[in-house]
Formats: structure tokens, sequence, C-alpha cells
């Protein structure tokens, strides 16, 4: 089968189509005044590139791109834009004077990742036709034969998030003990920042397929209850 | 063009059921919640004890007037229905009715598509809650997003387990390999799905984001009209998707204690139908949980069950191979 | 079936196997359904009322002797009554004319009443009667003032009384009827005896 960039396939064009729009969105977010309409074009690109993964094959990549990234990551962004501020319409503040630097950096990891995508692979294309390259089994067999080794350091690093959320939280908390020790069941202050919470979950629901996620969940429960305000676990640690 | 006509069977048949079944759940949850109170339901809509109710009532819906707050976010609030009822279709299109082709659309990575697309529905009460310009819609679109962070990482877990037990991620495939012994097997992620499956849904007891005592109707107080309607509908569609998904995941699928393959359509349906009768008994049997109640019940006993699944599906498959 | 220990209160009310609570309260909404439920549907399926109903006051205006004691003991003053006196010409010859009150009017607002049944009780003539119709409902307030003829209309909806318990005392009228017939009978029975006995 020859390629040619001058007969392109179906497939080759809506790929374009697709990362065009991708694109477009990812401008749209980072441009836009208004920080909830940024999110939502942040969905936009994130499912765009899910698409896009699609197209290449990559099934699994593709629904897991979904899961972590439409499905939580911006509605973690989301829930914390909502708890502390998102005005309906422009946010005057909403613009930072590092624009500037900002577009350098973009660009020029843009360059980086571009130079590098084409350098290494040049000429290689995906078969369309034959086996699919991307189904779970072929993605995780090539994660736990060839890339093991990475797969648990990147877990490593993610407990090590997980862990130092927990020991962020845990600290204000004993303050707090200490401050109140004398009012025992009295009602207390809302937990951590929703930050912190915020990351502590993200980290664990990235390490959700391990068991060592486990001892993450206690803190991240706790802050998230924070939301009703009414925390009367007060005495349990 | 077999093909162009088979795929179009296949859209049609889903968007049919997609159609039919949730509102088959609507009208089962008038009368048995009814029944279950000691009352009769709806009885004058369509003569026969009130079968067209929900069908007058989506007539009802479509003659309101369609209205958006001056403050809103006119667009968000008009495509946040959408949002919300879009992925259920999605996801309908994947639960296998039976073995082998009786299914809207084969995924290799069926179970990571369907749990990923339910999860972008509440995008859809998100987006309405924050467009409404109400304080009591944001309230509701927090709440969820906290539900929703809450229970997916458990509803994730035990589907994790179960694909383990399987040794494939497809529906399909796992509805294909279950044994009856994978019930006790499996009881404890089961039972973890459905729950977390409930909560993500905003299925009572844990309807929180939509607490009528405290927050009004939510994200959704400011919709009316057809597009309160399509959330309504995103709800009951959400419970048959759930009870699709927890019959192909836990209750074997299309497995049958007789018929064969031949009626697999017919035990696939009723175990849905089964579940979803759960879902209504559990909706008129308990009170609302509190928000803190709902966190801990995920974070400080779902998730430990669901990682305990793991673990013991690991054991067993490890021991008995 | 589902995790009691931290969400719900059951846990507190018996101290039995976890989820006890829980699976308490399914079996309750479960035999509920089970059980015949208590709707009644009125429009389509008549109420099956008890025979003493306080529906709407009937009037047997024969009975009627304008004594005016209802419209009296109304408590909200909801019956009106009008009437005029006739003189009857004397029964025998050489008798004394009488005079007797004739009804014109009675009326019972039904938008006053207050169903309290006083009037019937207090009516000495048993002139006025419960009846269970209760469908009178009317667009116009005006209209649920009852003129003489509607509430004769509804005396004849009032049931029967209710059967006498076996072995009860008669009641009183038939009672003083009887004791009449039988003084009347004696009353012959002497008068004949000593006329006999005169006779001779």
């Amino acid at each position: 089968m020859s390629h040619g960039f001058l007969s392109p396939t179906g497939v080759e064009v809506t790929f374009l189509l697709v990362g065009v729009v991708t694109l477009g969105a990812a401008v749209v977010s980072v441009t836009t005044r208004q920080l909830v309409h940024a999110a939502l074009w942040l969905v936009v690109a994130l499912g765009g590139l899910a698409v896009e993964y699609l197209l290449l094959t990559a099934e699994f990549i593709a629904w897991v791109q979904v899961l972590i990234y439409v499905g939580s990551v911006v509605v973690l962004l989301l829930f914390g834009l909502m708890l502390t501020r998102a005005p309906i319409g422009r946010s005057p503040d909403a613009d930072s004077g590092n624009r500037g630097v900002a577009l350098g950096v973009a660009v020029a990891a843009a360059v980086a990742l571009v130079w590098l995508v084409v350098d290494a692979f040049r000429t290689t294309w995906i078969e369309l036709d034959g086996a699919s390259a991307g189904t779970t089994e072929v993605t995780g067999e090539s994660l736990f034969r060839h890339w093991v080794l990475p797969f648990e350091a990147l877990s490593v690093l993610l407990l090590a998030a997980l862990v130092g959320a927990i020991v962020l939280s845990r600290k204000r908390n004993a303050d707090v003990d200490a401050a109140s020790s004398g009012k025992a069941g009295a009602a207390r202050p809302a937990g951590p920042s929703t930050r912190t919470a915020a990351g502590a979950k993200a980290a664990g629901r990235a390490a959700a397929g391990r068991a060592a996620a486990r001892p993450g969940e206690q803190g991240a429960a706790d802050a998230a209850s924070g939301d009703a305000g009414r925390r009367a676990e007060g005495g349990e640690r | 063009m077999t093909d162009a006509l088979d795929v179009t069977l296949r859209l049609l048949a889903v968007f049919a059921a997609f159609l039919v079944l949730p509102l088959v759940v609507g009208q089962t949850e008038h009368k048995v919640m009814a029944h279950m109170q000691g009352r009769l339901g709806p009885m004058y809509a369509g003569g026969f004890h009130g079968w067209a109710q929900l069908v007058a009532d989506g007539v009802k819906f479509a003659q309101k007037e369609d209205v958006v707050p001056a403050g809103a976010d006119r667009r968000v609030f008009q495509l946040a229905p959408a949002v919300a009822l879009l992925p259920y279709l999605l996801v309908l299109l994947v639960i296998p009715l039976g073995p082998g082709d009786a299914v809207g659309q084969a995924i290799d990575a069926g179970v990571f598509f369907a749990l990923a697309v339910m999860g972008v529905g509440v995008l859809g009460s998100l987006m309405a809650g924050w467009a409404s310009a109400n304080k009591y819609s944001l309230l509701g679109g927090l709440r969820t997003a906290a539900q929703l962070l809450a229970y997916e990482l458990p509803m994730l877990l035990a589907a994790a387990s179960v694909a383990m037990a399987a040794g494939t991620v497809s529906l399909t495939g796992i509805a294909g390999a279950f044994e009856w012994w994978w019930l006790p097997w499996q009881i404890v992620g089961a039972v973890v799905f459905f729950v977390a499956g409930l909560a993500e849904l905003q299925r009572p007891p844990f309807d929180m984001p939509v607490a009528d005592s405290e927050i009004i109707f939510g994200a959704y107080t400011e919709y009316t009209g057809l597009r309160f309607a399509f959330f309504l509908l995103a709800e009951y569609a959400g419970i048959v998707v759930l009870c699709g998904l927890t019959t192909v995941l836990f209750l074997g699928g299309w497995h049958g204690p007789f018929g064969g393959d031949g009626l697999g359509w017919f035990w696939t349906l009723l175990k849905t139908a089964a579940l979803a009768f759960v879902v209504i008994w559990l909706r008129v049997t308990y009170p609302r949980l509190r928000e803190d109640q709902l966190q801990k019940l995920s974070w400080t006993f779902l998730v430990p069950l669901a990682l305990a699944q793991i673990a013991l599906t690991g054991v067993v498959k490890v021991v008995i191979p | 079936m589902t995790p009691s220990a931290s969400a719900s209160a059951s846990a507190s009310a018996s101290p039995g196997f976890p989820g006890s609570g829980l699976a308490k309260g399914l079996a309750v909404t479960l035999r509920t359904m089970m059980r015949k439920n208590v709707t009644a549907q009125y429009p389509e399926v008549q109420p099956e009322l008890a025979p003493r109903t306080r529906g709407v006051i009937g009037l047997f205006e024969e009975n009627c002797t304008v004594c005016m004691l209802c419209a009296r003991e109304c408590p909200d003053w909801c019956i009106y009554i009008d009437s005029h006196k006739e003189t009857v010409p004397p029964a025998a010859p050489g008798g004394r004319e009488r005079q007797r009150n004739v009804l014109d009017r009675f009326a019972i607002d039904f938008a006053l009443c207050m169903y309290c049944g006083i009037c019937v009780e207090v009516c000495p003539f048993d002139a006025l009667f419960w009846s269970p119709e209760f469908e009178y409902a009317e667009t116009d307030i005006r209209e649920l003032t009852h003129e003489r003829d509607k509430l004769r209309e509804w005396m004849w909806t009032v049931p029967a009384p209710p059967a006498l318990d076996a072995g009860a005392e008669e009641p009183k009228e038939v009672a003083a009827a009887r004791r009449t017939a039988d003084k009347l009978r004696q009353a012959e029975g002497q008068a004949e005896g000593p006329a006999e006995g005169e006779a001779p």
C-alpha cells in the first residue's frame, strides 16, 4: 500500500479535521476570558484527543483518556472553579501579564514535541486494515513486558504524591486538634483546602488500579466531606 | 450495502430501546412506589392502570415554555441537557443483549468505554448547575461533582475486579466467561458496583445533589419543558444502563437456568428488570444520606471493600488458574 | 444487604447482624406492596358510607309544625323558616275554630351548615333526617341554600333506620301504639261486658 500526502484516505482526512478542531478548542480554552468556558473547551480538546487516539487504533488509550481526563480531571477542575470563583460572563482578572512568556514556552514545547515525534517515527505507518495495534491486550503486554520499570517508577511517584498530600492535610488537622482539644465533640471548621483534597483525589484516581492507593482514601475522603461543612467525625483522628 | 443496512438497523434498535426502556422503568417506578406506599399510582392516562402516564407527561413537557433565566449563561445552559442525556445512549450501544452478535456495537474495551462515557454524563449536571445563575443550582452542581469523584473510584475498582476474573475488558467477553460460581465470588464487587452506580446516578438514597428539601432540585432547578424532561430521561436511561451493566458484569448477562443462547435476550432483560426493581425498592425504602455520610460511605466503606474484592479475585485467579 | 455501619442509624436500633436494619426496611416496603392498598377511587367507585353518615339534611314537611326549635338551636343560624297562621274550621259542628301554622319557606344554607346535627336531634316531630348523599357541590355559593322542594327531594334518599338488635326493647312509638291498642281493646271488652250484664 502506497502512502502519499496527496492521496489521503478518509481516516487521514478525519484525523486532520479532528486535529484542527482539537487545536482550535485548545486555543480558545487558553484565550477565553470566561473561566468555566475555558474548562468546557478543555473538554472538547481532550475529547478530540481521545478521538485521535481512536483513529490511531489505540482504543484502550482513548477510553482511558475519556475516563480520566474528561470524566474526572475536568470535573475536578469545574468543582474547584465552582468552589472558588466562577462568575457567569467575563472574569476581569482572568488574564496574566506573562502572556508572552507563556506563548514562548508553549511554542517551544510544541516545537520540541513535534520535532521529537517526527524524528522518532518519520515514515512509520499504522496499518489500519490489519490487526489492531492498540487493543487492551497489546497495550497491556507492552506495558507490563517492555515498560514495566517506568510503570513502577510512575506508580511510586504517584504514591509519593498521595502520601505527601495526606501528610500536608493531616498536619493542619493536628494543629486544629491541638487548638480545640478542650472542646471535644464541638463542630470544627472545614478541613484542608479544596485544592489539597482535589490533588489527593486526582492522585488516588490515577492510581486507581493499584492497591497501593489504599492509604490515600482516608485523607481524601475527609477532605471531600468538608464540602458539606459538617464534620461530625472530628474526634476520629 | 448490507453493512449499511445492518448498522442502521442496529442503531435504530438501540435508539428504540433508549426511548422505550427508560419510560418502562419510569412507569414501573410510578406503580411500584405507589403500591409500596399503599397507593395506586396513576390510573387515568391511557385507560388501563394509567399505562400512558409518562407519554402524557412527555406531551405536557413538550407544550411548556422553554425558559432561560436572564442571568444564565445561555449556550451552556441550553447545551447541558444534551450532554447529560447522550452518554447513556452511547453506553446502551455497547451493552450486549445476548451472545455473539446481539449487541449494538461490540467494543474491545467495553468496560472502560461504558464507565468513561457514563462519567461524562455528569458534566451535563455540572454545566447546568453552573450556568443557571442560581445558588441552589450551583450547590447541586458542587454536590454532583463531589459525589461523582467519590463514587467513580469504587465503581471502577469493582469493574476491574470482574475484568480480572474474566481476563478481558470486553463486555461480551466478560459475560461469556461467566460461570455460576462467580456470583458468590464477585458478590462484594457486585454490591459495590451497584451502590456506587446508584450514587453516580444520584438516585435515592444518594440524591443529595437534588435534595428538594434543601436545594429545590439542585442543578435542574431552573429548567423547564423539554430540557427538564431530558434530564429526567437521562436519570431513567441511567438506571437502565446501570442495571444492564451490572447484569452483564456480575450476573452473567445472557446465561440462564434453561433455554440456552436462544433465550439469552430474555435472561438479560429479566435480570435488568429485576435490578431496576431493586433500584426503585431502595428509593422507596431508605431516607436520603447526608452529604458527609455520603462521602464517608464511599471512601471508608466501598473503596476498601472494592480493594478487598480485587485482592480476593487476584488470589482466586492465581490459586485456580 | 449494603453497608449500614457507617451510613444509617439502623445499627443503633438492634444490635443484630450488621445490615439487619436495612433488610427490615426493605421487608416493610415489600410487605406493603403485597398488601391491598387503601386508595379510594371516588369518582369511579362510590364510597361505602356508614348508614348514619351526615351527608345532607332532608325535610319531611308533613311532620313539621313550624315550632322553630331547629332554627333556634342551630349554632350558625343556617335554617330559614317562614310561616303564616291559618284558621281551621271546627272539626265538629259547634266546636271551636283552631289555628295552625302553615309552612311557607324552609331552607337550609349548606354553605353555613357545620353538620352538627343538632336540628335533627332537637326536632320533636321527626321532620328532619340525615341522608348520606354528599354530591351537591355547586359553582355558585348561593345555590347551596337548599329550599323546601330540594330538602324534600333529599328526604327520599334517607335510608331506612337500621334494624334493632334481636331482643332489644321495642321502639317507644310502637310500644305506645300497642298500649293504646290494648287499652282500646280492653275498653271495648269492658264496654261489651257490662252492657251484656246490664241487659238482663
